[in-house]
């Protein structure tokens, strides 16, 4: 089946990336290497949260966008002073929650 | 490798920080892992067929990504293409952690790189950039394994009780935004210098202005954009 074929390369493949650099792992990577390494985290995360941060619903708008990136700063906020991954991901939804019921009843 | 022995008190101690992270991770991934599973379990795939992304992808973007071109009927090369694209970011995970994997034998290098997911990764490198690196080679292996196989086993569970859900779930829940919260989330225990929030403020809004491009393309050239201004900010520190 042609569905199944498809999703078992792309497992394949992406197995293949995850393990191109983990197994051929070496303790001292070259200089210019290693001073890219620290910030492919971040880079790679905010690359993939602000654009669907800023259009949770595949394209930016008032009703969509203003929510969003408040709830963003709630759960920001809230893991800066409390520290809890769950407490600041439910606060987050939590207002995102109330400012979408707020501006469909609106 | 160090030949201190292994120390048991000093194991379980790791394998319960790593319970502990991984229990507060795989709780705010519940929304994305439910909502996803819920879009896979209501595309045009079988369900089985759609859940089993969880396994082979391990990786809700691309998992979201294949099943809705699948289900739109793109063909094959295309759907291999953009997953495989947006999955890219594995090679810079893995670069990264090499080198505190770098002492693990090969035999856990090749499982811990199936594990190899954005929690994990977000984890681990939190982990390993202590000042202790994370304490011995086994304790980050320990640490690794114990978080990556838990965030996997929770993936596949509540991605299953998202498709098992999914006519039940209902709309209004509005779950749209648990995913940017996550990575979000993710992000923000990264930033820790100047150059990391140079790194991640480019990477976002290179990403933005670049999500136009097909395939989801846009990702990586925001985050090759913000790693290149991480790296000369860093030059210009040091």
């Amino acid at each position: 089946m042609g569905e199944l074929l498809t999703l078992v390369v792309i497992g394949v493949g992406t197995y293949a990336m995850r393990a191109a650099f983990l197994v051929t792992a070496r303790r001292q990577p070259p200089a210019l290497v290693a001073r890219l390494l620290p910030h492919i985290g971040p880079a790679v995360l905010a690359a993939i949260t602000l654009p669907a941060l800023i259009a949770p619903r595949g394209s930016i708008s008032i009703a969509d966008t203003v929510p969003a990136l408040l709830a963003a700063a709630t759960a920001a906020v809230a893991w800066r002073r409390i520290g809890s991954l769950p407490v600041a991901l439910f606060g987050g939804m939590a207002l995102w929650w109330l400012a979408s019921w707020a501006l469909s009843t609106l | 490798m160090s030949t201190t022995p292994w120390g048991a008190g000093a194991a379980l101690s790791v394998l319960g920080r790593g319970a502990r992270d991984s229990v507060a991770v795989a709780v705010a991934y519940l929304p994305f892992g439910l909502a996803l599973g819920a879009t896979l379990g209501s595309s045009h795939l079988p369900a089985l067929l759609a859940w089993s992304t969880s396994p082979l992808l391990v990786g809700g973007a691309a998992q979201l990504l294949a099943v809705q071109l699948l289900s739109a009927g793109a063909s094959g090369v295309v759907v291999v293409l953009a997953a495989l694209i947006v999955n890219a970011r594995m090679l810079l995970y893995g670069a990264a952690l090499a080198p505190h994997a770098a002492a693990w034998s090969a035999r856990w290098r090749w499982l811990g790189a199936y594990l190899l997911a954005d929690p994990v990764y977000a984890l681990a490198a939190a982990r390993f950039s202590m000042p202790d690196g994370g304490g011995s080679a086994r304790h980050r292996l320990l640490y690794y394994l114990g978080v990556g196989v838990a965030l996997w086993t929770a993936w596949l569970a509540m991605t299953g009780a998202g498709v098992l859900l999914a006519g039940v779930l209902p709309t209004s829940l509005h779950l749209e935004l648990a995913a940017p919260l996550t990575f979000l989330l993710l992000l923000l225990p990264t930033l820790t210098h100047r150059a990391s929030y140079g790194a991640a403020v480019t990477g976002g809004i290179v990403a933005v202005a670049a999500s136009g491009l097909p395939l989801g393309l846009g990702l990586l050239v925001g985050a090759g954009a913000g790693i290149a201004v991480g790296t000369i900010l860093t030059g210009r520190h040091g």
